[in-house]
């Protein structure tokens, strides 16, 4: 007691800042102390979690495959299911085994195609996992909304369409992307209408998701992609020159040669593949014409073209090209020449002779 | 007439219960595995008429259960391999190693079922 | 001098390390609120993120792997297995093998069945020559694979000649020990494609301690704590600095260094601006700088991503003598960065590269050792004037290490919240007893590396430039 007295009189008798740095030391000291106990809890807790998620997923997984393999009448109706969906009910009320229930279902469901995993949409919808996937739809917090998309889209439910195209047009980006996703995964090509007048970017990881689910479906035949190409939102447009792509839109020729001219370099850039995948001979003179005022990176992506392309004709706009300071664009052009006319390749005057062309032309020589 | 031995190698849990529970529906002795170390342990010792192993599981993939069997134990059971989207490499070294057939993940059970029978009569 | 002169001086000094203190200790605290508010935003951004469409997207865009290696035989058959082993469509691996001396480029064209080939080289960045030339493998299952044999010219001049090489649009470069996650790949790209009106110029990764963990075919088994003191004051310090203050930064867009061992980059933009110096040790963080400069300069929005995932997991150093160097080396790399860009310093053209990002380097971390020693220095001179007060000095110190204490619990409770990593039981109180008494025994290590590097900096340019070219890459340095 008189110890504690003594510091009392000594700390009174300290400047402030002095005080400060006790009080200061104190709290830290506190501070540790609490953190030291809650790492503790939550490791605890943690481990804890881990074992009981691992023995609930045990139990959902027998139920699960005995709703998939009970004797059912011809309408997929059973006691056993009943029993089956009754019992997952009960877990579905507790916030914790409703997210190891929707685990369980789409470990499966993420393996198995055909009947089985109809069956497993069929079990979602029936119960009341669905109608809290709908409740997420209407929360505040963008991310539980764009788990909720989600969730419906891996479950294939059709009949939350109108309430999940409500927030196509949402400020984040994360759930637009579930918008998209879920319209393309269980509407296919007809989902891709949200493009007719999408305002927003279309960045090119959401891109790619949309022309991998895309290519999964079964049903290959590809609306009118012209409107998107004309589309005053460049996103659209870059996407619709991939599907142009990879859906062989010969058709879309003229729509295409229009776009040479765009104002964006991103479009102008990825067009040119397109044309040249797609044979657009008539672009070849427009570029050429064009070529000096044009970027570095489409001057090379043009002499790629050449390359899948190239006719006689193209002679002379060749040889202008084989001293481009580009390297790119020699090499392409040295390659062509080659093709073109052999004799006048072999007979280049190689100088300098550490150049670079001259190293091109030794490589393409020997190729 | 005995039971036909069938081992399966899947670290999905869900995946090869469902599996298990079909397959022996079908009238076959299934012994389940969840890694590949597993998997070479039950060959070993069961002689299977049957192997079907995912590619990818810890400690020993498919592809080492695979060559274990055909070099090692010189067996020539027939195998199936699983595998995901974007393996196709990995099922290239499997056939090459000497797998007899593939399902593409995911697969429908019925199919499996279908050529389990097919190479087991 | 009299007493008064004296006086005075010591209490500028006094107010000097007071303030110093007060805006370290804000300092921290700021970064530790950032980096909270960041995580817990990645984490609702990426809870739901299905990699798998990129991942067997042929249309998905083209990665290069670049990995110099100097002197790797022993391992390097395996680590090049591991890195032809991650889950992505469209990449090929670059092992540039930097001069080595021993066998390593013919145990590579023995397991990998390579033959030379003729590669036409675009050499927009001037590299040492080639050696033996380039390699690819015969066989099929390998295709992915280029190996280079260059002639010695340290790490930086490796990793150009690989820039030099690949086609890609993205390269990784990383150290060639590393233990890539089969998921490496996919993650780091998710950033440049994801952003819109923003280019994102370099995407960096967080390195683990692989230290007493348990690896396979280039998945991470088993993860445990090592045994050794220094090894797991490490791991403690790299869990600090990935995911209290790298995170922090990131959500600044004010990140400077990518760490040498695992980074992603824009290619075009890594060559536009001639690719990695080979004048400093400090490389990795010197490309970003002049990349962040460049595009300044420019005007053009860009941003520096990160990914705190753990993907990426190393050996570290577990003796004094080798960790001390690679400190030392670190020191070196952060003094040259900061003296070669010194005129970004405070100049508002750059922005809060100018304003922030940079100064804070500068005070907090160049300075840092130099003002805890001169610190040092002056509690000396108190004692021997024998005008220290002891109750002062203790309380100070007591608060500075507890204060330590707390930054470092909540790295330690932010790593569980989030990877949780270190699962194993008792693991966790290793980890706590590891924050307790590491800033007695390994920050001592720590500052004395720090001030040998300032010494070796100032008055022994000779072993700074020994120490690149012979050592090129030095098999324990990683961050």
């Amino acid at each position: 007691m008189n110890k504690f007295q003594y510091f009392l009189e000594y700390y009174n008798g300290e400047p402030l800042i002095i005080q400060l740095v006790w009080m200061v030391s104190c709290f830290l000291f506190l501070t540790v102390i609490i953190l030291i106990i809650y790492l503790k809890f939550l490791r605890v807790r943690l481990r804890e979690n881990e074992k009981i998620t691992e023995k609930y997923t045990k139990d959902y997984e027998l139920l699960l495959i005995t709703y998939l393999y009970a004797e059912t009448d011809e309408n997929g109706v059973s006691l056993e299911r009943q029993s089956v969906i009754n019992e997952l009910e009960k877990g579905i009320e507790n916030t914790f085994k409703r997210k190891i229930i929707v685990a369980t279902f789409l470990k499966l469901g993420n393996e198995i195609t055909g009947e089985m995993a109809e069956s497993i949409h069929h079990l979602y919808s029936q119960t009341k996992l669905k109608k809290y996937a709908l409740s997420k739809l209407k929360n505040r917090n963008w991310y539980i909304i764009a788990r909720g998309i989600r969730e419906l889209t891996l479950f294939h439910v059709k009949d939350a369409h109108d309430q999940v195209v409500k927030h196509v047009n949402h400020s984040r980006r994360e759930v637009r992307k579930e918008v998209q996703l879920y319209l393309v995964n269980l509407f296919h090509f007809e989902g891709l209408n949200f493009l007719d007048d999408l305002q927003t970017p279309l960045s090119e990881w959401d891109q790619i998701q949309l022309l991998e689910e895309l290519q999964k479906m079964e049903d290959q035949q590809i609306p009118d992609i012209s409107l998107w190409l004309k589309s005053t939102n460049k996103y659209v447009v870059i996407f619709a020159l991939k599907l142009a792509e990879i859906y062989n839109q010969f058709g879309m020729k003229d729509v295409l040669i229009e776009l040479i001219s765009h104002k964006d370099k991103k479009v102008r850039l990825e067009l040119i593949p397109v044309l040249s995948h797609l044979h657009v001979i008539e672009a070849k003179e427009i570029f050429k014409n064009n070529f000096n005022e044009s970027s570095k990176d489409e001057q090379i992506e043009f002499f790629k073209l050449l390359e899948n392309l190239i006719e006689p004709s193209d002679e002379p706009f060749i040889i202008e090209h084989i001293y481009n300071e580009n390297f790119e664009v020699k090499y392409s052009a040295l390659k062509l020449l080659k093709v073109l006319n052999t004799t006048k390749f072999e007979n280049l005057e190689l100088t300098p002779p550490e150049s670079d062309f001259v190293k091109i032309v030794e490589f393409i020589k020997n190729y | 007439m005995n039971k036909k031995k069938i081992v399966l190698a899947e670290d999905n849990s869900t995946l090869s219960l469902l599996l298990k529970f079909r397959l022996e529906k079908e009238g076959y002795e299934l012994l389940m595995a969840v890694d590949g170390k597993q998997a070479i342990e039950l060959i070993e010792e069961h002689n299977p008429d049957l192997i079907l192993t995912d590619i990818m599981m810890p400690y020993i993939s498919g592809l080492e259960v695979i060559s274990h069997v055909r070099n090692k134990l010189d067996l020539k059971v027939p195998i199936i391999v699983f595998s995901a989207a974007g393996q196709e490499e990995m099922v290239l070294k499997a056939f090459n190693l000497g797998a007899n057939d593939f399902m593409g993940k995911p697969f429908s059970p019925n199919e499996l079922v279908i050529r389990v029978k097919r190479l087991l009569n | 001098m009299d007493t008064s002169t004296i006086n005075i001086i010591l209490l500028i000094f006094h107010y000097l390390f007071f303030i110093y203190t007060v805006s370290v200790i804000i300092s921290y605290i700021v970064l530790a609120f950032f980096s909270i508010v960041e995580t817990l935003e990645y984490q609702k951004k990426n809870r739901f993120v299905n990699y798998k469409e990129i991942l067997s997207s042929s249309i998905s865009p083209s990665i290069s792997i670049i990995a110099p290696a100097y002197n790797e035989s022993l391992n390097i058959i395996e680590n090049v297995r591991s890195l032809l082993s991650n889950h992505y469509a469209n990449y090929d691996v670059i092992i540039v093998n930097d001069g080595s001396k021993d066998d390593s480029l013919e145990k590579l064209i023995k397991s990998y069945s390579l033959v030379k080939v003729d590669y036409l080289v675009n050499e927009q960045i001037p590299t040492k020559p080639l050696r033996e030339g380039i390699f690819k493998s015969t066989n099929p299952a390998f295709e992915k694979l280029i190996v280079v044999d260059k002639e010695n010219g340290g790490k930086s001049d490796a990793l150009n000649m690989g820039l030099n090489l690949s086609e890609s649009q993205y390269t990784a470069c990383i150290d060639v020990d590393c233990l890539l996650l089969e998921d490496a790949l996919q993650k780091m790209i998710k950033p440049f494609l994801e952003l819109t009106e923003v280019q994102v110029i370099a995407t960096g990764g967080v390195i683990r301690i692989a230290n007493a963990c348990t690896i396979k075919d280039g998945k991470l088994l088993d993860v445990d704590m090592p045994k050794s003191m220094l090894e797991r004051a490490q791991i403690l310090e790299y869990i600090r600095s990935f995911l209290l203050g790298r995170m922090a930064w990131s959500r600044l867009n004010g990140l400077l260094v990518i760490s040498g061992a695992f980074g992603m980059f824009d290619k075009k933009i890594a060559i536009e601006i001639g690719g990695y110096d080979t004048n400093t040790v400090g490389e990795d963080m010197e490309i970003i700088v002049r990349m962040r400069r460049h595009m300044e300069e420019e005007k053009r929005k860009y941003k520096v991503a990160y990914i705190p995932d753990p993907l990426c997991w190393t050996e570290a150093p577990d003796n004094y003598k080798i960790f001390t160097s690679q400190r030392n080396r670190w020191t070196r790399g952060t003094i040259e960065v900061l003296r070669k860009h010194r005129k970004i310093a405070l100049n508002p053209k750059y922005k809060s590269l100018g304003l922030v990002s940079f100064p804070f380097w500068f005070i907090f971390e160049r300075m840092a050792p130099i003002i805890e020693v001169v610190g040092i220095i002056y509690f000396c001179v108190l004692m021997y004037l024998k005008a220290l007060r002891w109750d002062y000095a203790f309380v100070f110190f007591i608060s500075a290490y507890l204060f330590t204490v707390v930054f470092s619990l909540v790295a330690i409770l932010s790593e569980e919240q989030t990877y949780h990593q270190y699962k194993k039981k008792g693991t966790g109180i290793k980890l706590i007893i590891t924050s307790l008494i590491e800033p007695f025994i390994f920050h001592p290590f720590v500052l004395y590396a720090a001030i040998r590097g300032n010494f070796d900096y100032i008055f022994n340019k000779k072993k700074k430039w020994g120490v690149m070219t012979r050592k090129g890459l030095s098999k324990k340095e990683a961050v």
